[in-house]
């Protein structure tokens, strides 16, 4: 395939924009860290999650994250429609893919940690506060205000993911980590084009910026409440959740939403 | 079972065998360093002739990319959903491997869209605006209907007749082609299978979708006549390539018919005959009766 770059991930942003929207570029960039891989991970890592309570929490945080990984699909999908080019559509076609496949990895962690039907597993266990984003994040996108929506989609719900997976990926079980460092490396994408695509729009329009703050601040108390259920499923102690808070708000805060 | 059958369309499956498959080693669709035939791009009548059929290609999968990503919102079970974002990959892969072919053809980026709206079938830009009124209503059924298998089942059959033609005369074009008909014949399989089993849940369902296909059926048959209509005749080409001292190998045929020396009445025909052939069986396979339009086309 052409264009294919060593590690975009080492890209300064300019020209990670250059050439992230086409699906040349996706292809080099996810070639690398899943080749060999089925369903996000190597088949030789082993399964270490053995005991009850720890399964339980971990089936609870992956339903969740299936929810996250949902809204970030139908998120994507639908904001192909909304972007005002070419480029820009099918960049937003490869992260539709992208999330897809986390769906698809995390779904099929459930189902080796023994859950026999995941959707109503993730229906029983998904928590009141993600749903809660889930539906003001559908209204965002249905609305078709690009900039509001691209905020919603690929800054605040990605950072969001973001922050979580790599947060979680420290503490988990191999199987687990590996899956959720995939993850990771596309979020990274994601933000990037987000940062980018509204970093230019703000320079131009900077008027764009009180619309956006406002979008903000609507979500981050819901953002907060998901982390906070999350983690105290993961059994995590207060101060890792304050770590996590913090991490999603340096993300968000690159862009200048003190 | 629905969920067995999908399995088949997971993204696994899709990694592996289209961007880790027959795309591995392929520059925008085609081999490395492959370029447009010299004459292609020389003589005027043949090249308006690749850019009048190139605007159709990008213009009839730009309305599959809105229709596929639209659908996902729609999707009942979230493995649809999952397979309807490879084929949004696969479908804005396709935009930007025909948008790539205007490029080489001569096609500056700032003169694409007005390029685009001067070359659109009215046809076409009618049938995508049907389909992309079932995708705003979130109506899946209907939806999928009309781009799995209206569009993608009647364009596989034009694919594969183009790729027949350029075989020999444009390798660079024909690659790209056969790479695009590999990802429809996913789409189209994806289709039949999720449909036969949603019109067998909801048999209320089968009268209006079969209404919705005899007129998107229509909008799509006219545009492959008008395709033949339009531009030189094979006669013309052929004369063109002589003259430039191309030969032709005979080996451009399809469903028996000698590309490059059949009349466009011989073509429309026997492209028609295939089509229809095909498309009522796939119907049939299930549980819709094909509605003849009822307008002649």
């Amino acid at each position: 395939m052409a264009e294919t770059v060593e590690d975009v991930h080492q890209l300064d942003p300019l020209e990670l924009w250059e050439h992230a929207r086409s699906f040349e570029f996706w292809f080099g960039s996810v070639q690398g860290y899943l080749e060999g891989s089925s369903y996000g991970r190597h088949p030789e890592v082993p399964e270490k999650v053995t005991d009850p309570g720890e399964r339980d929490r971990l089936v609870t945080a992956l339903c969740n994250y299936c929810v996250g990984e949902t809204i970030a699909l139908e998120g994507a999908g639908a904001l192909i429609r909304v972007a005002p080019n070419r480029p820009s559509k099918v960049f937003l076609a490869t992260q539709t893919v992208d999330e897809g496949r986390h769906l698809e990895v995390l779904v099929h962690r459930l189902l080796e940690l023994g859950v026999r039907d995941p959707e109503a597993e993730i229906e029983r266990r998904a928590s009141p506060g993600l749903r809660e984003f889930q539906r003001r994040h559908q209204e965002l996108v249905r609305g078709e205000d690009w900039e509001a929506a691209l905020f919603a989609q690929n800054v605040i719900l990605e950072a969001m993911e973001f922050s979580v997976f790599h947060r979680h990926a420290q503490l988990a079980d191999p199987r687990t980590r590996e899956v959720l460092l995939g993850i990771v490396k596309d979020e990274r994408r994601h933000i990037g084009f987000g940062e980018n695509e509204l970093g230019r729009l703000l320079t131009r329009h900077p008027a764009v910026r009180e619309r956006l703050a406002r979008v903000r601040r609507e979500l981050d108390p819901l953002v907060m409440r998901s982390f906070e259920e999350a983690m105290r499923e993961l059994g995590a102690p207060e101060a890792e959740r304050s770590d996590l808070a913090r991490s999603y708000l340096q993300a968000v805060e690159r862009l200048g939403f003190a | 079972m629905t969920t067995d059958f999908l399995k088949g369309y997971d993204i696994q499956y899709w990694l592996e065998s289209c961007p880790q498959g027959y795309l591995m080693d392929t520059e925008y669709g085609h081999r490395p360093g492959e370029k447009e035939p010299e004459l292609v791009a020389q003589d005027p009548v043949l090249r308006e002739q690749a850019v009048r059929t190139t605007v159709q290609l990008v213009l009839g999968e730009r309305c599959a990319l809105a229709a596929s990503s639209g659908l996902i919102n729609a999707a009942p079970d979230e493995a649809s959903k999952r397979f309807l974002a490879t084929q949004t990959l696969d479908e804005a892969r396709h935009v930007e491997v025909f948008t790539r072919r205007l490029h080489d053809l001569g096609v500056k980026a700032s003169e694409l869209e007005d390029t685009l709206t001067s070359f659109a079938n009215p046809h076409l830009v009618r049938f995508a605006e049907t389909l992309l009124e079932v995708v705003d209503r979130k109506d899946f059924v209907a939806g999928v209907v009309g781009q799995n298998l209206v569009l993608e089942g009647m364009a596989f059959h034009v694919f594969e007749m183009m790729f027949a033609a350029n075989q020999q005369a444009n390798p660079k074009f024909a690659h790209t082609l056969s790479g695009t008909i590999a990802d429809e014949r996913r789409h189209v399989g994806f289709g039949e299978n999720r449909i036969g089993g949603l019109i067998r849940q909801q048999p209320e369902r089968k009268r209006d979708v079969e209404r919705l296909q005899r007129d998107m059926s229509y909008h799509m048959l006219a545009t492959f006549g008008a395709a033949f209509r339009e531009g030189p005749r094979p006669d013309e080409v052929a004369e063109r390539l002589r003259k430039a001292g191309v030969e032709r190998s005979g080996q451009d045929s399809w469903q028996g018919v000698q590309l490059g020396e059949a009349s466009p009445e011989e073509l429309e025909r026997v492209l028609g005959d295939t089509i229809l052939k095909e498309f009522k069986l796939r119907l049939a396979r299930v549980g819709l009766d094909y509605q003849t339009p009822l307008r002649p086309v």
